[in-house]
């Protein structure tokens, strides 16, 4: 896979590809939601239920996991499902590519989750409380607290990026060898394996967060 | 697989643009639709339970009303029944009483009408008897049953009674008397000889005797003194006979 290319300089920073295809994306999701939710009414109609059936479906999974708290959590995990999907989708678009298959992107969405977990556990837990649960059941376990931690935001960061970047790279290496329309059930493949890896980002995400903000209970009820 | 870091940053920064503007635009509006859909709903539902929670206490209301009303109605149809059978034990008394006393009305008039039947009848039979008796004896009449009848006069005369002789000795006091003596046959000189001593030995002296002829005597004789008068006929006889009979009766 070769590196993105860069589209022009703003001032000193190289905006690439990547970059652009996501400001597009954002650009895009921005003017539908807008134009969307200007005609709200209480009767929807068709395409305002499917998007209520998103938001509400989007809701009771995080609602499923965090009772009671799916409204805090719904901006950040929906987001990250929405725009994941359309991300990894974007590659079907002749001459883009998916942004989720530059590892910069999908580190970027790792530290995002791997921040948002500390920021929802401390905002749940406090700070003391929470940090306190890195030293339980034993402080002996801190190292390995520490070292999960990162390992699981870099795996996170990895698996997403790894399935995308290999998904297009096998449907091009198959373009080039077998023709033109060998390649349609791959990017078939390619329409699953972009939901089932956003469904799975955000979940993973979900539970971290969920992990971060009940761990004071679950300590309170292992020790009362 | 290289690492950009300004790709990094940047794709930080625009996911949480992204995060901003789908909060706004997307989940806010659409939970508030959401939100305001189930407040109706709820509402709808509060109403719905409200308006049932009413309905049924209406319902309860009406079948209570409709209970009492049918107890009501019992006891009136109770009362009412009662009432009836009062009017008609009344009504039926008084009907037996009524019919009773037509029957009773109706039985002294059929007596009443029985007896008049049979005292008419009975007329009508003495009539007849009385009829035929005349009839009978009309053609039994004779001389010979004259002469017989004539024996019976003067020994009715033989026999009167004393307070009967001076009564007719009183009525011979008038002068002018004459006695009239009827027969349906003539009287032979002899019976007229006979008759006027018979009469003077009564009366006590001599006193003139009229002779007439009246066939509705039948047989036998009328004598009139004064406003005396002796009958010795079977006229007068079968009169006397009905008038006995009609009498019984």
């Amino acid at each position: 896979m070769e590196a993105s290319a860069i589209v022009f300089y703003l001032g000193p920073l190289a905006i690439t590809s990547v970059v652009v295809t996501t400001w597009g994306i954002v650009l895009v999701l921005g003017v539908f939601c807008w134009l969307v939710t200007q005609r709200l009414s209480i009767d929807p109609g068709p395409l305002q239920t499917m998007l209520e059936g998103v938001v509400t479906a989007m809701e009771e999974s995080i609602e499923a996991l965090l009772p009671g708290r799916s409204r805090q959590l719904l901006p950040f995990i929906a987001t990250l499902w929405i725009y994941i999907v359309i991300a990894n989708l974007v590659g079907l678009i002749p001459q883009l590519h998916s942004p989720t298959a530059n590892l910069s992107v999908t580190a970027g969405l790792a530290l995002l989750v791997f921040l948002s977990v500390h920021w929802f556990g401390i905002r749940s837990a406090g700070i003391r409380g929470y940090f306190k649960h890195y030293l339980r059941p034993t402080p002996l376990l801190l190292p390995f607290h520490l070292i999960s931690e990162v390992t699981r935001t870099i795996a996170l960061a990895v698996r997403l990026f790894g399935n995308i970047m290999s998904l297009e790279l096998v449907a091009l290496l198959v373009l080039l060898v077998a023709g033109l329309l060998v390649p349609v059930p791959l990017l078939m493949l390619h329409v699953v394996e972009a939901l089932v890896q956003a469904y799975i980002f955000g979940m993973l995400a979900l539970i971290y967060i969920a992990g971060a903000m009940q761990s004071r209970q679950n300590y309170k009820g292992n020790n009362p | 697989m290289e690492f950009d870091w300004t790709t990094f940053i940047l794709e930080i920064i625009n996911f949480l643009i992204l995060v901003w503007i789908l909060k706004r635009f997307l989940y806010q509006p659409v939970l508030d639709v959401i939100d305001k859909r189930r407040a109706g709903i709820e509402k709808t539902l509060a109403d719905a339970q409200h308006t049932e929670a009413e309905a049924n206490r209406v319902k309860q209301q009406n079948e209570q009303q409709l209970a009492d009303w049918e107890e009501e109605k019992k006891s009136a149809q109770t009362q009412l029944m009662a009432e009836l059978a009062t009017i008609r034990e009344s009504k039926m008394a008084a009907l037996e009483a009524s019919i009773s006393e037509e029957a009773g009305r109706r039985r002294v008039l059929d007596e009443r009408r029985q007896r008049e039947y049979e005292r008419r009848v009975e007329e009508r039979g003495v009539e007849q008897g009385a009829e035929f008796s005349t009839k009978l004896l009309s053609r039994l009449a004779s001389p010979e049953l004259e002469a017989k009848l004539f024996v019976v006069l003067l020994e009715d005369l033989r026999q009167l009674q004393s307070e009967d002789i001076n009564a007719l000795k009183e009525v011979a006091i008038v002068a002018g008397l004459k006695i009239n003596v009827q027969s349906v046959f003539p009287l032979d000189k002899n019976k007229q000889n006979m008759l006027s001593s018979a009469l003077a030995e009564v009366i006590g002296r001599k006193v003139p005797v009229e002779y007439s002829i009246n066939p509705e005597l039948i047989s036998g004789y009328q004598v009139d003194i004064g406003p005396w008068v002796l009958h010795a006929n079977l006229r007068d006889e079968l009169k006397f006979f009905r008038s006995v009979m009609q009498h019984a009766q």
